[in-house]
């Protein structure tokens, strides 16, 4: 089958590869017929963590048919339309019993790396290098998913592939974004980033209760579209100073709940970014956290800070200071997919939340590397990428 | 300042910063050296599984459930009510092969000694209800024995138990809370075979010994 394999440092290819096959019981095949690309491989391709290796393939946010199930398999059936979680969770272990899916202690079989960086090793994701436990993604014709039972969930009839896809990781990211903000009703909340998980966190907030829901981006046709999709308003940080702004929006509060939605390596202008840049292409630091940085100063007193932005490693001038003094709720984590999708699945089959404008690229799996550039480089009003294995 | 008085000081200095870092690794390397007693090396590990006590002793009793679980590592032979034989492969994988004798000795509670293997080796398994509903801790102490020269150095040897005896509770954990031991070793790539296998040993150092 063909695949799109990482060849190295920015480098990007379809192979021929082998195709997968149940290895385990719970094992189930899908014949991929969406996978879209996601903000946080770009950390992987850009080599930031190091734990890739040459022909590993890419991909975790994907839906498609389930072809072959393994001997274990109970509730997914062979022709199922499925959407799967990006997370590998087994279903077994505490963490999966209270529903913290990303925190599975069976689902990575490499776990020494994470250990030794993080103290304990979470589960296991699907296409996400070795650190990730090592499995194979989703921009192939087929995938083998562990734990189908789990992980995989039938999709309602008549939603669009390109629309369903993101039921796999930018919405439930988006919605645990929202959901960490303990929201009440009325609340505002400011959204760093304005791609694909922080639009679907910007709609979650407003589900979830918030009165006000601000927009932060440095992309002109992103921030439209926010307004656009959503109503929100938004802050373009290249041309506004963030916090005045966000004070004067609030009168002096600050917002009540400050999403991050950017990860390591976020833009900003300035001196510090520049500094911050040049530590991290020499490898002095792993992360760049300037939008982290701004959501805890930006925060009220009191407030919550959720970040869903993906770390890998250390930051430098993390305000700690401001965190503890202001009495901050600091909340994060890679998103519990299995605890969400079925009631996300739900919100779109009634049409609450609409995610396939998401989908600004469609492009078949050959067209995979340019796909990505266009992506990273925010070419074209690329808002996602999303790939179709299956030949025309 | 005169050449000589340079050299003395750059001497000086050289001395303090060697004797520094010779005593932050020779603390770090004790700090890392398994505790030792009567000659052996003893290491305790645990690790919680989500299930009852009863679940978890339910499933070494289980023999078609165990056999299914352990045949790609391990073979076991029942010898009488409370004793068995086990011819185990390394878990650290280089496929070093050990016999074993594994006694009952009590409810919840069992002893193996190693009869064949490169390292002598025994040990002892308890299991002990974990704290807030969190299921059984699997608590197991470890003693070996390496070579009168290695233990001289205070070297524990390349083929180190505790880190097959880490591997081990981890599988034994995922077998009982999932019935499978996940592995991604025969995952589609784009590599070569020379590639692969080069990626394989890897796979291999991020296994061996990681704990969730």
């Amino acid at each position: 089958m063909r695949a799109l394999c990482w060849e190295g440092v920015g480098k990007l290819a379809v192979r021929d590869v082998p195709e997968p096959a149940v290895r385990s019981g719970g094992d189930i095949i899908v014949k991929v017929r969406a996978s879209s690309v996601c903000g946080s491989d770009l950390h992987l391709i850009n080599g930031y963590l190091p734990a890739m290796r040459e022909g590993d393939i890419l991909g975790h946010e994907f839906m498609g048919e389930v072809v072959e199930t393994g001997p274990d398999v109970r509730r997914i059936k062979v022709g199922d339309r499925v959407v799967v979680g990006s997370v590998v969770a087994c279903g077994g272990c505490w963490y999966c019993r209270t529903e913290q899916y990303s925190l599975c202690d069976n689902s990575n079989p490499q776990p020494v790396f994470t250990e030794k960086l993080w103290g304990h090793s979470p589960a296991g994701i699907l296409g996400y290098s070795h650190a990730a436990g090592g499995y194979s993604g989703s921009h192939a014709e087929y995938i083998r998913v562990p734990f189908g039972d789990v992980g995989a969930f039938t999709v309602p009839d008549g939603v669009p592939d390109d629309s369903v896809v993101f039921a796999s990781d930018a919405m439930p990211t988006g919605w645990m974004a929202a959901d960490f903000c303990g929201l009440k009703g009325g609340e505002v909340v400011a959204v760093w980033g304005a791609g694909g998980v922080g639009q679907m966190a910007a709609r979650s907030a407003q589900i979830l209760g918030a009165e006000r829901v601000i927009v932060i981006d440095r992309l002109p046709e992103r921030l439209a579209t926010a307004t656009q999709r959503l109503g929100v308003e938004t802050i373009n940080y290249a041309e506004t100073d963030v916090l005045e702004a966000l004070r004067e929006l609030t009168a002096g509060r600050g917002p009540d709940a400050c999403i991050e939605a950017v990860g390591m390596e976020s833009h900003d202008v300035g001196p510090i970014y520049a500094y911050d840049r040049a530590k991290q292409s020499a490898r002095l630091q792993t992360d760049r956290p300037t939008s982290v940085r701004q959501a805890i100063m930006a925060c009220r007193k009191g407030g919550t800070v959720s970040i869903v932005g993906v770390y890998a490693g250390l930051v430098d001038k993390f305000p700690l200071g401001a965190a503890m003094n202001k009495a901050l709720v600091l909340r994060m984590g890679q998103m519990h997919a299995q605890r969400y999708i079925p009631m996300l699945l739900d919100r779109i089959a009634i049409g609450e939340i609409d995610p396939g404008y998401l989908a600004t690229h469609p492009m078949s799996l050959e067209e995979g590397a340019r796909g990505y550039e266009i992506f990273q480089k925010k070419e074209e009003g690329c808002l996602r990428t999303v790939l179709h294995p299956q030949p025309a | 300042m005169s050449s000589n008085a340079t050299r003395w000081a750059l001497a000086g200095a050289a001395t303090v910063t060697a004797f520094g870092v010779g005593r932050v690794v020779a603390r770090r390397r004790r700090r890392r050296q398994p505790d030792r007693a009567d000659g052996w090396y003893v290491v305790h590990r645990g690790i919680t599984v989500d299930r009852p006590m009863e679940a978890v002793v339910g499933f070494w009793t289980d023999r078609e459930r165990l056999d299914r679980g352990l045949a790609e590592w391990v073979s076991l032979e029942q010898l009488d009510d409370s004793r068995w034989r086990c011819v185990a492969t390394d878990a650290g994988g280089d496929g070093t092969e050990w016999r074993a004798e594994i006694t009952v000795v009590g409810p919840g509670r069992l002893s193996w000694r190693v009869t064949e293997g490169p390292v002598a080796q025994e040990g002892r398994v308890e299991l002990a209800p974990a704290p807030q509903d969190r299921g059984t801790e699997i608590r197991a102490q470890l003693r070996w024995r390496s070579g009168p020269v290695r233990r001289a150095l205070g070297l524990t040897g390349g083929n180190d138990p505790d880190v097959a005896l880490r591997s081990a509770l981890r599988r034994i954990k995922s077998l009982i809370e999932t019935g499978q031991v996940l592995d991604t070793r025969h995952d589609p790539s784009g590599r070569s075979p020379k590639q692969e296998q080069a990626t394989d040993r890897m796979r291999e150092k991020l296994m061996a010994g990681g704990r969730p």
